[in-house]
């Protein structure tokens, strides 16, 4: 009669001991690894068993050099860096989810059965059981948008939203810009004294400020902002679109633009000091040239980047 | 020695008459330009407001001009914003709108009926004409009248003022260029004189400028900076002392009385820069009052010191109140363009917005031309003097070219500053190739040097009439203003240029440059800057003219098919245009982004509503619907014609910031195939295909081609022959060119089924047994 309940009760006992010693398992991998669990096949299987009461986010990538995977490499730090951050977290909340890596020339298998033909891609399984498991009932795994860049930020705030507590990511102190910084504070501070008058002298903050103009006139904020290439890979230096540059592009029309401004510049003031009619004559024929010819060439290339524009000089 | 004769029998005060005779012809032809160049809008189209934020100030102006004042003061409008209202009055720069409202009731009043439309449409060209005189009272502080005209002439045609004061364009920037140039003229001609009259011209001015428009922070932040590079540069007069401080005080008292702007010139960190060298030029003036009386060094080291540890002081306890909340910090506007990719991560409404993208320079190109590089020879000639007012033109370069390379937006802030500077130097260029003197050569020659010598005593006192040779120079210097810098003690001219042919070839040039300046202006203004965006225009294949009015069809039948309270969705983009052509009640409108400082919770959560219901499944997206009351759904589609500002383009905004709300029903990926890429036709996502906004744009589309290939003209892709169906909206209009479909929402099922399995019935399906119907809930 006691028989079945208590086969039953051994079998409860053994599967909650299963599941127990899968935890501890995953524990002991995460601890070894700075608390990344390394993956494969087998312990993915473990990992996303369909009756985990755990969550876990698996981050699949290929960091093999043979992969030649650029995004791979350059997400790994962060993942880890956040990965650390969660391994600070208290024991009882800490295992409740993991953090694992799965490389491709590990397991290409898990790779074939997702369906990935890229990487990186971050998914977080949500508890299938216990008293984690979503109220929705959705039990997908969540994939990781990388819209934010590879940034551990983002990706430690959006993680956040999963994890029994949130992750207690800090970015970590940049030492090495702060360090150039107080270095050269100091030594500017230090140096003050000698170039004091280089400051004090106007044509420093006229080169400064002419500069700038010329710079920001040909578009450098719109290739830092949106990150533009020096230039396409096939070698090609102007960008084809209106709305759109590369980074030589700003070099040369910031040269064209200052070119010009020079030529004006030598006309109207170095020309007439000029004490020699005839070597004046030169000059002022010389840099009117130099205006018309560089003149064409800036309206030329502006018409290669709008094709309907109806005006040419020359070229 | 003259390169060229002038006629010497004439006396100065002829010249000076005819020179300012010539100059006041000039700025009226220069403001006849401005204004005319402005009307290709009206002559190609017909007056007409452009665009989608005029809407709004026209309707504005309406109500104004028919209630009165007080009413528009107190206006609630009720159909905007669905069901919450929206505040108008306080919520709103009223100065375009009461500048319309006097010349309005100005011209009644002197029994000219003229319409508030016509008003409102012509109110940018006939500012444009007054910004081109502020330009030329501006510049010619900085150096004089020919540079004044040259820079009032740029003024009047660059395309970069153009873009945003064609006519139509009713806009709060319309009049904004216009005071802000005259603020800055006010503001140096305060610090050039000294006098707290010019300080309270441009603390009114200030004021007006508060009162129509946001970018008012651009002033409250350019003058204190230049007082305290003027500080910096150990330039403290007390005349900087009046200018600033009658600004300040009476600038900010008024500027406080404009509901919207309310106590935020002491609560919030744009304003803290004005109020900090307020208070740091009372100590430097008490410092130098003290200074005036006490002589011993020990006690001027100390009052250094505890000048500087007051203003430490200062700055501190500013942070402090930062910090404590007490100051609010930067906003999300101000404070993305320092730190560029601020608005990308956590304000997506502004980094939506397409002028609030960074600058490439084919539009730098476009909008300013040769005005580019004459700029920076200009701010090299004002670095050569360097007076107090060049100082400002500089700082305003630098901050100028920044702002506008990091938003598009922003250029029109730049073109003034650049107008000034290159007129500067282009008139100093034309200075030194027109002056008819010749150097000496080496040699100095007898006849030469007499007149000279005389001339420069006689610059002292210019009144004594002078005859002969020595006529020619004092004729030119007053008409050019400067005397030539160039000359040393004796008197001898020492630069110059010589001969005939060089001064020809120089000025030929610039001749032929500013005439190209011309015609590159007319042509960007007639053929990039001049479309309302409401009536659309293409070329048919013979060269003619052919019109696209889809917009006005569509608000039109809104306006005389639907019930008057009746309530229509569409994206923010639309919600003025509906409010001002259609007349009926929108859920979201583009006040989204204006005002995102102040109604950031409930608009946020509103517009995303929007962008969750156009983004979901019908299923999903009816119970919204029918909770906003929705009566209409309206969708801009340009597939037909190729119209790419349609709402498959800005969908990926919809549902990103639908997510920002939502994050765990709407994520972006689902909408991009499994290779990531942005589709439309039979490889679209499941998502994409499922969406309302993809139903909506695409139902019928493929009857249109008989069962030939489905085309979408804007994203180039095919689409399945098997068009979407639709449950939950009926068509209710669709415009000539399809641009704009309007479906309507259907009530629930008489019956009490859900409208799927209504319609499944109706066609005659069969339902299926394994999915029981969702039973129907109450809708509260």
């Amino acid at each position: 009669m006691l028989l079945p309940w208590l086969a039953l009760l051994c079998l409860s006992l053994h599967v909650l001991a299963a599941k127990d010693s899968a935890r501890e398992q995953l524990v002991q991998l995460a601890s070894k690894n700075n608390g990344v669990v390394r993956l494969d096949e087998k312990t993915y299987d473990l990992l996303t068993s369909p009756d985990r009461d755990w969550s876990a986010a698996v981050h699949l990538t290929a960091l093999d050099k043979r992969r030649r995977c650029n995004p791979c490499r350059e997400f790994d730090p962060s993942w880890n860096a956040v990965a650390k951050a969660w391994s600070t977290v208290p024991r009882s909340e800490r295992d409740n989810h993991f953090f694992a890596t799965l490389d491709f020339d590990e397991a290409p298998t898990v790779f074939q059965k997702l369906g990935l033909a890229s990487a990186p891609v971050v998914y977080v399984y949500p508890a299938a059981e216990g008293p984690r498991r979503p109220a929705s009932g959705k039990l997908a795994p969540y994939k990781y948008d990388f819209s934010h860049g590879f940034d551990a930020e983002p990706l430690a705030s959006e993680l956040s939203r999963h994890t029994p507590v949130p992750i207690p990511y800090k970015a970590p102190v940049d030492w090495a810009k702060w360090g150039t910084f107080a270095v050269i504070l100091v030594s500017g501070i230090i140096t003050l004294r000698f170039i004091s008058p280089v400051l004090q002298s106007r044509w420093t903050w006229a080169i400064g400020t002419i500069l700038t103009s010329l710079v920001m006139q040909s578009g450098y904020m719109f290739t830092r902002i949106r990150g533009m290439p020096y230039t396409a890979g096939n070698g090609q230096w102007i960008a084809p679109g209106f709305q759109n540059q590369y980074g030589q592009e700003t070099q040369v029309v910031a040269m064209i633009y200052g070119l010009l401004a020079i030529s004006f510049l030598m006309l109207t003031v170095v020309a007439p000091l000029q004490k020699s009619p005839q070597r004046q004559r030169m000059q002022i024929y010389l840099w009117t040239a130099v205006n018309l010819i560089i003149f064409s060439v800036l309206v030329s290339l502006f018409r290669t980047k709008n094709r309907g524009y109806p005006f040419k000089l020359f070229l | 020695m003259l390169a060229y004769s002038l006629p010497s029998d004439i006396s100065p005060s002829t010249y000076v008459n005819a020179a300012s005779l010539v100059r006041i012809v000039a700025l009226g032809l220069i403001s006849a330009a401005a204004i005319s160049s402005r009307l290709f809008a009206v002559i190609n189209f017909e007056s007409i407001i452009h665009e989608f934020d005029p809407w709004f100030n026209y309707r504005a102006t309406k109500v104004l001009a028919s209630e009165g004042f007080y009413e528009f003061w107190n206006w609630f409008d009720p159909t905007a914003w669905y069901p919450l209202g929206r505040v108008v009055g306080g919520t709103i720069y009223p100065g375009l709108m009461a500048t319309s409202g006097v010349i309005y009731n100005l011209l009644h009043a002197l029994n000219l009926p003229v319409d508030i439309r016509n008003i409102c449409v012509l109110l940018a060209p006939g500012f444009s004409a007054l910004t081109a005189w502020a330009t030329y009272m501006f510049t010619k502080e900085m150096k004089d009248e020919s540079a004044g005209l040259l820079a009032a002439a740029f003024i009047g045609i660059v395309p970069g003022y153009i873009s945003r004061s064609v006519a139509g364009s009713y806009d709060n920037e319309a009049i904004a260029i216009f005071l802000l140039m005259f603020t800055f003229f006010a503001w140096i001609k305060a610090l050039k004189t000294g006098s707290a009259l010019f300080g309270t011209v441009a603390a009114l001015f200030y004021f007006y400028m508060v009162a129509a428009w946001g970018g008012y922070a651009f002033i409250t932040n350019m003058i204190p900076l230049h007082a305290f590079v003027l500080l910096l540069m150990g330039r403290y007069t007390s005349r900087l002392y009046v200018a600033y401080c009658s600004w300040y005080a009476i600038g900010t008292l008024s500027s406080m009385q404009v509901p919207f702007v309310g106590f935020q010139p002491v609560r919030t960190s744009e304003h803290m820069a004005a109020l900090g060298i307020f208070g740091l030029l009372q100590i430097v003036a008490f410092a130098q009052l003290i200074r005036s009386h006490v002589s011993s060094k020990q006690f001027q080291d100390l009052l250094f010191v505890s000048v500087i540890s007051a203003a430490g002081l200062g700055m501190a306890a500013m942070v402090l109140l930062t910090y404590k909340g007490w100051i609010a910090p930067w906003t999300g506007r101000f404070y993305s363009l320092w730190d560029t990719g601020y608005a990308k991560k956590y304000i997506p409404i502004i980094a939506s917005v397409s002028e609030h993208q960074p600058t490439a320079w084919p539009s730098f190109f476009m909008d300013l031309h040769m005005l580019t590089f004459l700029f920076p020879f200009g701010v090299l000639a004002l670095f050569r003097q360097l007076r107090d007012e060049h100082v400002f033109v500089i700082i305003y370069a630098v901050m100028g070219t920044y702002f506008a390379g990091v938003m598009v937006r922003l250029m029109l802030t730049l073109t003034p500053c650049v107008c000034v500077a290159s007129a500067v130097g282009l008139s100093q260029l034309i200075d030194t190739f027109v002056d008819p003197r010749e150097p000496d050569v080496e040699q100095e020659k007898e006849g030469g040097d007499a007149a000279p010598s005389k001339q420069a005593a006689k610059k002292e006192k210019n009144a004594a009439p002078i005859t002969g040779v020595g006529a020619i120079d004092d004729i030119v210097s007053t008409l050019s203003g400067a005397s030539s810098p160039e000359k040393d003690k004796s008197g001898k001219t020492k630069a110059g240029i010589f001969g005939l042919d060089t001064r020809m070839v120089v000025l030929f040039n610039t001749a032929a440059m500013l005439l190209f300046f011309v015609l590159h202006c007319t042509w960007v203004t007639s053929n990039a800057y001049s479309s309302p965006s409401v009536v659309l225009a293409s070329t048919n294949p013979d060269g003619s003219q052919h019109i696209i009015d889809d917009f006005r069809e569509a608000y039109y039948w809104l306006r005389m098919n639907t019930k008057e309270d009746a309530v229509v969705m569409s994206w923010w983009d639309y919600g003025y245009q509906i409010a001002g052509m259609a007349d009926r009640v929108t859920l979201v409108d583009n006040n989204t982004w204006n005002n995102s400082t102040r109604l950031t919770a409930g608009c946020a959560a509103h517009i995303a509503t929007v962008g969750k219901a156009m983004s979901s499944p019908e299923e999903i997206a009816y119970p919204i619907l029918r909770k906003h009351d929705v009566n209409y759904v309206l969708v801009i589609f340009g597939g037909l014609i190729g119209y790419s500002g349609d709402d498959i383009n800005k969908f990926l905004w919809m549902v990103r910031i639908a997510q920002g709300v939502w994050p765990d029903e709407i994520q972006e990926p689902n909408y991009f195939t499994p290779q990531g890429e942005y589709r439309v036709d039979d490889q679209a996502s499941k998502a994409m295909r499922e969406s309302l906004m993809y139903k909506m744009s695409y139902y019928r589309f493929a009857e249109l081609f008989g069962g030939g290939q489905v085309m979408d003209r804007v994203r180039q892709q095919q689409l399945p022959k098997q068009s979407p169906t639709l449950d939950y909206l009926d068509e209710a209009f669709t415009s000539e060119n399809w641009i704009v479909r309007i479906y309507q929402v259907k009530k629930e099922d008489s019956l009490g089924r859900d409208l799927k399995s209504a319609n499944g019935f109706a066609q005659g399906k069969k339902r299926k047994r394994s999915k029981p119907p969702v039973k129907r809930r109450a809708l509260a």
